[in-house]
């Protein structure tokens, strides 16, 4: 079991940044249960967890990013509200977020040295002695293959999450809030930014951060705090990465899941060769009828990429796609839904790419089928209204009222809205992209039931989780997407630890 | 559950309460009513302030005008839900009057010809709009405005300034009469309008296609996404727009008896003014054109109302400035409390 | 721990030494700017032989000037215009601020070179309060710029007509000499001078502001710029320059009318656009916009000096407009998708 160096804390001046029963659910889906955590001046502090644990929450909350429902942030030990992460910037914290705060048509140097930029003449800005000035401060850093001349949009993800960091350590921190600031850095430029940290922590500066990479998590952290549920499990100064992972992975009993239908032998209903392009690389799987098929892995790994080229909304520069055994060239999501039984995506951000949020239910569930609820171009009003009460009714949205603004719905019956466009449209090929995120565990239950439903229907089903646990007791088999090609592919029996450790552990292994 | 964290459960999720309905009309329907109620309200003042305005023969006199407004709002309603906009009817509206005359020679026999030959263009007009915006990407203000000078130095160029033989020809008698003649004491001209509202309602409420409008107005990557074809939804709204362009310069034709330069030109800022005020957002997603009707009457009878209280055109230009304006802060404070 | 030497991101830059390198990328991070002005050259260059096979000799004294100084109203309009795009805002009430000052001018300049340009640099003022009407709709009431400054155009078009009903007033000798001397190009200066106001803008905190506002409103926010703030200046700014324009146009006209500026609102906008500058925000230069405004004469002149129909002549800006956009933006796709 768990045998932990539980933390003690590292100095006796009292800690620079602390949460105290933090709560904040978004719609009834509750990120942070009542969390407390403590850092405490010059201690790299790190929050690991799944996607979804409530380690994004809590520094968002830390940093000024969200208010709290409940509970007390403290700075220095003096309660504080923030309103915004400018608040938490005139306490001495600096953040960096996933959502970078930059210009993209701005250069580096702009972006670096904005509000401070060097004047000259008339006290105007000297551009060139900015430029020349942010080049010393990325030399200074140890950074010389950043062209500070360079415009932002030109440049990698990797090199602008560079460039936010570097801004953040500019402005002398006392506390510095980083979430996943490695997610897209390769390993010299992660060593790159835990020497800026190692530097920072001698200097006395809290540095906390969130990762889910264990190497680095071991090789940079004084303190680990897990968590999971929404809550945080523990803290601890050492840990093995084995015990780590089974307190994220959490020993969830089975029974909450549906059990599995058998997976019918059969014909693929879709099939993929050698699917290349968009950061994918030689992707290639099939898909039987009436499967659960997982994909797993970390986010940002091409997942987003394949369901999206799935569906004909991005073009592959390579690979075929064969549904019911015919290959098929989907050119827009039209082709998509048309081919053969029908191919349907449930997207990852349902109110930006789902949903019309200002209109109601019933323009929501028949959006895509709008040929079959009209007789030469007129709707049938009477048709769709029984139509879609009948389905809002199956799928237990509350209220299964068509006339409902979907805006006004909370996130779970959002989503069913959602899935029942695509339940209208009677397709047979199902990609769900992280259909349970964000939406309550009452409502999770009952899509867990919807999803084995439909496979025992016959209906293919490509599921992608950000959740490890969901994927091991919902799927048939799980594949895992690591840097846009399969790393590896789970049989049952599957457990989360298997999923989170291929992933995690892959990754290390670059 | 045997979860040793229990998480705080939360209970059946308790949807928000839906906004308070006024009337038990949605936002929508309120921005619609309130354009009527203003329609209302000018022709009260009006009929206030000079006697015998509110007389069928005035009230009629201002939805004649108020028909060739709307009918440009229409098309522009239509770009306008999808959040676009179309510069380009001054000149295609110009262009079809004197279409319309040239193509019939003023001869009742070549109407329908003639008819159909101009509504043809104007929907193909718009149509290749619609192509440079949808396909090409050009934004719409540049394409329209473009198109507007495009269409513009062909008419003048091809009609010689308006100076060609056949451009002084009169409107086909036909036409004429559908303006000036009237029926039950209504001009013909309204008829025409009020079917073209009831049309165009419909389509916007009740067809497959007005849906489409609303979807991409409301969200163009969702209605990508569910399957909607966003480009030609797009290009047909454009073809839409120089179709009712042309219509009006029908009508306006055949009302004026003749063709002549700068026709078009006030219905530009009229039509967006008209859409506006009736409650069409110009973001696009949001309002009727049942809204912007409405809002052509508004403020063709408030143009009316100052202008037989002998206000000069200056003083309407501005009067019409701050009615606007005033209208849309109220408009703008009710979304953010809604 | 210093990560590696620095190598050209992009493998087709490989063999080109470091001073060429800089050189194309400051090409391809203001192409924009770079092909407004290289098409303006290169309509210069047809102009010239255009005008040459025509008449015999090179355009002379008159033309240049005349061309110049009927271009300065555009110039003025254009530069205004391009700072409120850059926010992602758009003034179409141009043309009413043009009318009313040139209105104005008309009527209150007086006699004296003195007192005009005192009369001047009040109607800068009006112009300025005209710009912050605008400017506190759209920053303050959250409005769209598009509906607002069409009701403003509407007022101040009405407003000019209610000053100065007929065409009339004068214009001092001495002023109009002063602002667009027909005895050589000398308004090429203020093109210059007013370029030089818009470099010194750029670098000013303001112009920081306004670039960040058009490119991200909330990264702007998380960096502590005031939308509001900026916003206003953008319309007050726009509402200056136009103002300018305004008496640009007087000096040119001897007379004040109030209908003169009409044409300016959409004649603005094109010469943003063929400036290169981004009608979504955020990118883009005023320089280029200057440059825009002198093409935008340049077009006519050649259309003139070609024999081209003048009734056509708007076909042919048309043409002239959708296809730079097109160029400009196939272009632009080129540029990005090489240097990635």
């Amino acid at each position: 079991m768990i045998d932990p160096t539980p933390a003690a804390a590292p100095n006796s001046s009292g800690p620079a940044i602390e949460g105290i029963d933090l709560v904040k659910a978004f719609g009834g889906v509750v990120a942070l249960g009542g969390a407390s955590f403590s850092a405490y001046p010059g201690e790299v502090h790190a929050l690991v967890g799944e996607n979804g644990a409530g380690k994004s929450t809590l520094i968002k909350l830390l940093g000024g990013r969200l208010r709290p429902d409940s509970g007390v942030v403290k700075y220095y030990g003096q309660p504080v509200q923030l309103h915004s992460p400018q608040d938490a910037r005139r306490l001495g914290a600096a953040t960096v977020f996933q959502e970078l705060t930059q210009f993209p048509g701005m250069t580096i140097a702009e972006n670096l040295l904005i509000g401070r930029e060097p004047r000259g003449a008339l006290g105007l800005i000297d551009r060139r002695r900015m430029t020349a000035e942010a080049a010393a401060i990325l030399a200074g850093m140890g950074l010389h293959d950043i062209d500070p001349g360079e415009l932002v949009e030109d440049v990698s993800l990797a090199q602008r999450q560079i460039v936010e960091i570097v801004r953040a350590v500019l402005a002398e921190p006392k506390i510095l809030f980083l979430d996943e600031p490695t997610s897209s850095l390769v390993e010299r430029e992660v060593e790159w930014l835990f020497g800026m940290v190692r530097k920072l922590r001698a200097e006395g500066t809290s540095v906390i951060f969130t990762s889910h990479r264990w190497r680095e998590v071991i090789s940079i952290a004084d303190r680990i705090t897990v968590f999971r549920n929404a809550r945080e499990v523990g803290t601890f100064t050492t840990i093995s990465e084995d015990d780590a992972v089974s307190l994220m992975a959490g020993r969830k009993v089975s029974a909450i899941y549906p059990t599995l239908p058998p997976k019918p032998a059969g014909d693929a209903a879709l099939a993929v060769e050698g699917l290349s392009g968009n950061g994918l690389t030689d992707i290639s799987l099939t898909l039987g009828k009436g499967e659960i098929l997982g994909v797993g892995g970390l986010a940002g790994h091409g997942h987003r990429e394949l369901f999206f080229t799935l569906f004909g909304a991005l073009k592959p520069s390579a690979g075929r796609i064969l549904v019911s055994g015919k290959p098929v060239r989907l050119r827009s999501p039209r082709d998509a839904i048309h081919a053969g039984p029908g191919i349907a995506l449930v997207p990852e951000d349902r109110k930006t790419e789902g949903l019309l949020l200002p209109m109601s239910v019933k323009i929501n569930l028949t959006l895509s089928v709008l040929r079959r609820i009209s007789w030469l171009g007129l709707i049938r009003g009477r048709d769709e209204q029984a139509r879609t009460r009948a389905m809002a009714e199956s799928l237990d949205v509350r209220p299964p009222d068509p006339g409902r603004i979907v805006g006004t719905l909370s996130g779970g019956n959002q989503q069913k809205v959602l899935i029942g466009r695509w339940l209208l449209a009677e397709s047979g090929i199902l990609l769900f992209y992280d259909v349970t995120r964000g939406v309550d565990v009452a409502t999770k239950h009952e899509i867990y039931a919807l999803i084995n439903r439909l496979a025992n229907e016959g209906r293919s089903i490509l599921l992608y989780s950000s959740d490890a646990e969901e994927l091991a007791h919902l799927a048939h088999r799980v594949l895992v997407l690591r840097e846009g090609r399969i790393a590896a592919e789970l049989h049952p029996p599957m457990t989360s630890e298997a999923i989170v450790s291929s992933a995690v552990r892959d990754a290390d292994a670059a | 559950m045997t979860d040793p964290i229990p998480v705080v459960p939360p209970a059946a999720p308790a949807a928000p309460p839906p906004p308070r309905p006024f009337l038990g009309l949605d936002a929508e329907r309120r921005h619609i009513l309130y354009a009527v109620l203003g329609a209302i309200l000018v022709f009260a003042v009006g009929a206030a302030v000079r006697p015998g305005f509110a007389s069928p023969a005035s009230i009629s006199a201002v939805l004649l005008v108020a028909s060739f407004v709307g009918l440009v709002a229409a098309g522009q309603t239509f770009v306008i839900l999808i959040g676009g906009i179309d510069l380009s009817i001054p000149s295609v509206l110009n262009a079809a009057a004197i279409l319309l005359v040239t193509s019939t020679l003023g001869d009742d026999s070549r109407a329908v010809y003639g008819i159909t030959l101009t509504l043809a263009m104007g929907a193909g007009l718009g149509l290749l709009n619609g192509v440079g915006i949808a396909i090409l990407g050009v934004p719409a203000v540049i394409m329209t405005l473009a198109m507007n000078g495009i269409v513009e130095g062909l008419m003048l160029g091809l009609s010689g300034g308006l100076t060609c033989q056949a451009c002084a020809s009169y409107a086909p008698p036909v036409v004429q009469a559908a303006v000036h003649g009237s029926l039950l004491g209504v001009p013909l001209a309204i008829y025409i309008w009020v079917g073209i509202i009831v049309i165009v309602s419909i389509v916007l409420s009740f067809t497959t296609f007005g849906r489409r409008t609303y979807a991409i107005g409301n969200n163009a990557v969702a209605s990508h996404l569910a399957g909607i074809n966003v480009p030609l939804t797009t290009i047909l709204l454009y073809a839409l727009s120089g179709f009712f362009a042309a219509l009006a310069g029908i009508l306006l034709v055949g009302f004026g008896g003749q063709a002549s330069l700068e026709m078009g030109t006030p219905y530009l800022f009229e039509s967006i003014a008209a859409a506006v005020v009736g409650g069409v957002s110009i973001l696009g997603g949001r309002g009727h054109y049942l809204g912007a009707a409405a809002g052509a009457v508004s403020l063709v009878a408030l143009a009316t109302v100052l202008q037989t209280m002998n206000m000069p055109e200056y003083g309407r230009d501005i009067l019409y400035g701050v009615v606007v304006i005033a209208l849309l802060l109220a408009y703008g404070r009710e979304q953010e409390g809604a | 721990m210093p990560l590696s030497a620095p190598a050209p991101t992009n493998p087709a830059l490989a063999g080109i030494a470091p001073t060429d390198r800089h050189l194309l990328r400051a090409l391809a991070q203001n192409f924009g700017l770079v092909l407004s002005w290289a098409v303006l050259v290169l309509a210069i260059l047809i102009y010239c032989a255009i005008y040459y096979g025509q008449l015999g000799t090179l355009p002379g004294n008159f033309e240049i000037t005349s061309t110049v100084n009927n271009t300065m109203p555009l110039v003025l309009s254009g530069l205004g215009q391009t700072i409120v795009i850059l926010t992602r805002g758009l003034d179409l009430s141009v043309g009413g601020i043009i009318d009313l000052t040139n209105a104005l001018a008309a009527l209150y300049l007086g006699d004296t070179l003195q007192s005009a340009i005192l009369g001047s640099i009040a109607i800068l003022g009006v112009g300025a309060l005209l710009g912050f009407v605008n400017g506190a709709l759209v920053a303050f009431g959250r409005l769209q710029p598009i509906v607002v400054t069409i009701a403003t155009l509407s007022i101040y078009q009405g407003l000019a007509i209610m000053i100065l009903p007929q065409p009339g007033g004068t214009i001092p000798p001495e002023f109009s000499a002063l602002l667009v001397n027909s005895g050589a190009p000398w308004a090429l200066l203020y093109c210059v001078a007013f370029g030089l106001l818009w470099m010194m803008l750029r670098r000013s905190r303001l112009g920081v502001s306004i670039y960040a506002v058009g490119n991200d409103p909330a990264a702007a926010t998380a960096n502590g710029i005031s939308l509001i703030r900026t916003r206003l200046a953008a319309y007050v700014l726009s509402g200056v320059a136009s103002a300018g324009a305004g008496l640009f146009l007087a000096a040119s006209s001897t007379a004040g009318d109030a209908t003169t500026g009409n044409g300016y609102t959409l004649t603005s906008i094109v010469a943003v656009v063929l400036g290169g500058v981004s009608l979504f925000g955020g990118r883009g230069s005023g320089i280029g916009a200057i440059a825009g405004a002198l093409l935008t004469t340049m077009i006519v002149n050649i259309l003139f000096f070609a024999q081209i129909d003048p009734l056509y002549q708007s076909f042919y800006e048309g043409l002239f407009l959708v296809l730079a956009v097109v160029l400009t933006m196939a272009v632009g796709r080129l540029v990005k998708r090489r240097r990635r």
